[in-house]
């Protein structure tokens, strides 16, 4: 196994309190991101776990706190402006455009990146031609790299589950991101299809050298592929740090485990 | 055989209307997810805009070459229909992301009354004419091979023209740019095109910008056609049939169950008519529709819906 470099702070979260009406799904959260590591947030259903990584996306406004992504320090951002600046994410509910054939919805996750002339796109002219095969090879990369190019024409609605959350990545991959929101990637999969998605994530981290922040239920999964992890529950922190460091976590043992009380 | 022609001929003209109208339906629904029982009101709106645009604007600018008049008419006309489908998103779909395509059709129902009342507020309710200058005169065809030729109207045959010029622009649009792909992004699953930076916002207005496009060339035909007035806006009742026919999603779709609907509607009238002593034309498209949702729910080229359980 390559010895990876694990760089500066990329993303930073400080202070990050979120309420519905009178609910606190978060308070005062803050942890940070390392360029090229995969860090993990975990907790029991309910811990704010989705909550969290949809305020990094930029779905969720959250009352109080920041983030600062590369140095530049938001307090609230829309969806768009996310993806512009190099954040992708998956779902942990697929959301992926089903009519739609495996490469199409892998391209749309280029569509950012597309400048040339609508018109020239149209008649598939000049530039915009060139400009589309380069996209259209990108796209077959991420394809033959999640080996699924046996159903690079097929309607995503007609895979199997395993499958489609594997076109998530790819549209995700196909935005070139610096960091990559992954929300429960391996949900309801079997124990071949985890393994699967597990060397997927690792090869990810490696080969595209992206940073992957990951919500996972799996604590075995956890435990194997993250560098650094963030335990929540009950919309609070209650442990920070490597894998060991967390599993002797006395709350974090009593939160996942229960405690005499 | 000459009468055969002419009626296939009057069918398929007619239904080369009503496919343009569902254009629109299709056009909205593919690239939104979102039913747009407004795009009949629409119809008229641009209708009207236009008839009464050309009547106004050699007044204004003191023009007198009709072309003219009528070119400037037709960019007042879309100028119009692009501050609609701002309006539009602005106002009410902006406020609706993430909802039930339920709750965006009533909120469409909403706009068709809307535009039915506020187009005749300012364009007013009588009966304009539209005047193009499409040909008029009818003519005869194959005088040889048939006793009297066939007649067809020219005005039909230019219609017809302009109909698939729009169509073939459309489908390009659609299919080979990264607008038309994040417009079919938007269709399946709103979060997901935001989470990859598909600006929801632009893309509706792009969307019902087409739409209004489209109304307004279904408007001008049909308005140059029978006099732009109220009872336009009962065509897009008549479009209805021709998506089931043909598919909700499905551009090659909603041209072609016009023209099967257009046709088969003169046909049944002409010679099935005598029959049960007329009226056919009214219903035949229902019925038709009524047998499709029976045996082929997703129409002739709609996508097959495959719910995983």
């Amino acid at each position: 196994m390559s010895q990876k470099q694990i760089g500066d702070v990329i993303l930073d979260v400080n202070n990050i309190s979120l309420r519905f009406g009178g609910v606190n799904a978060l308070t005062d959260i803050s942890f940070n991101v390392k360029e090229h590591e995969i860090r993990a947030i975990i907790g029991p259903n309910g811990a704010g776990k989705s909550s969290m990584l949809n305020c990094i996306n930029g779905v969720y406004t959250p009352q109080e706190g920041s983030i600062t992504f590369r140095g530049q320090t938001f307090s609230h951002m829309n969806s768009r402006q996310v993806a512009e600046m190099g954040v992708a994410r998956t779902f942990q509910n697929l959301a992926l455009f089903k009519g739609m054939s495996v490469i199409d919805n892998i391209m749309t996750g280029r569509n950012l990146k597309i400048k040339s002339n609508i018109f020239l796109q149209a008649l598939r002219i000049g530039p915009a031609e060139k400009e589309e095969t380069r996209h259209r090879e990108y796209v077959e990369h991420i394809i033959d790299f999640l080996e699924i190019q046996a159903f690079r024409k097929t309607p995503v609605g007609q895979l199997p589950y395993g499958l489609q959350k594997r076109v998530d990545l790819g549209r995700a991959l196909a935005m070139e991101p610096q960091v990559l929101l992954l929300d429960e990637p391996m949900a309801g999969m079997n124990v071949e299809e985890k393994q699967d998605m597990c060397r997927f994530v690792l090869d990810v981290n490696d080969e595209f050298g992206s940073t992957i922040v990951l919500i996972e239920h799996d604590m075995g999964v956890v435990m194997d592929i993250s560098d650094r992890v963030v335990v929540l529950d009950y919309g609070k922190k209650i442990g920070d740090g490597t894998p060991e460091e967390v599993r002797s976590n006395e709350d974090v043992i009593s939160a996942y485990l229960g405690t005499s009380h | 055989m000459a009468f055969f022609l002419e009626a296939l001929l009057g069918g398929l003209m007619a239904g080369m209307l009503y496919s343009l109208v569902a254009l629109g339906f299709v056009l909205i629904y593919k690239a939104s997810g979102v039913f747009n029982f407004a795009q009949g009101a629409m119809v008229l709106f641009a209708a009207l805009a236009m008839a009464r645009f050309s009547e106004w604007v050699p007044g204004w600018l003191g023009l007198e070459s009709k072309f003219l008049g009528n070119l400037i008419a037709f960019m007042l006309a879309a100028v119009l229909m692009y501050a609609l489908a701002w309006l539009i998103e602005r106002l009410v779909l902006r406020h609706l992301v993430n909802q039930e395509g339920v709750t965006l059709l009533m909120a469409t129902l909403g706009i068709t009354y809307f535009l039915d009342g506020f187009g005749q507020t300012i364009f007013g309710s009588d009966i304009y004419k539209i005047d193009v200058g499409m040909p008029k005169e009818p003519v005869f065809l194959l005088e040889g091979v048939f006793q009297g030729g066939v007649l067809v109207n020219m005005e039909d045959v230019y219609a017809a023209c302009v109909a698939a010029l729009l169509v073939a622009v459309l489908s390009l649009f659609f299919q080979k740019t990264s607008t038309g792909r994040a417009l079919r992004a938007v269709a399946d699953d709103h979060q997901a095109a935001q989470s990859i930076g598909i600006p929801l916002n632009k893309i509706w207005v792009i969307v019902w910008f087409v739409a209004g496009i489209t109304a307004l060339v279904a408007g001008v035909i049909w308005g140059s056609k029978l006099g732009v007035q109220f009872s336009l806006t009962t065509v897009a009742l008549r479009a209805l049939p021709v998506i089931i026919l043909g598919g909700l999603t499905s551009v090659p779709g909603a041209i072609i169950g016009g023209l099967i609907i257009g046709v088969g509607e003169k046909l049944s009238e002409v010679y099935l008519g005598p029959l049960v002593g007329g009226g056919i034309e009214i219903w035949f498209a229902y019925v038709l529709a009524l047998v499709f949702l029976l045996f082929r729910p997703q129409g002739l080229f709609g996508e097959k819906i495959i719910d995983r359980v």
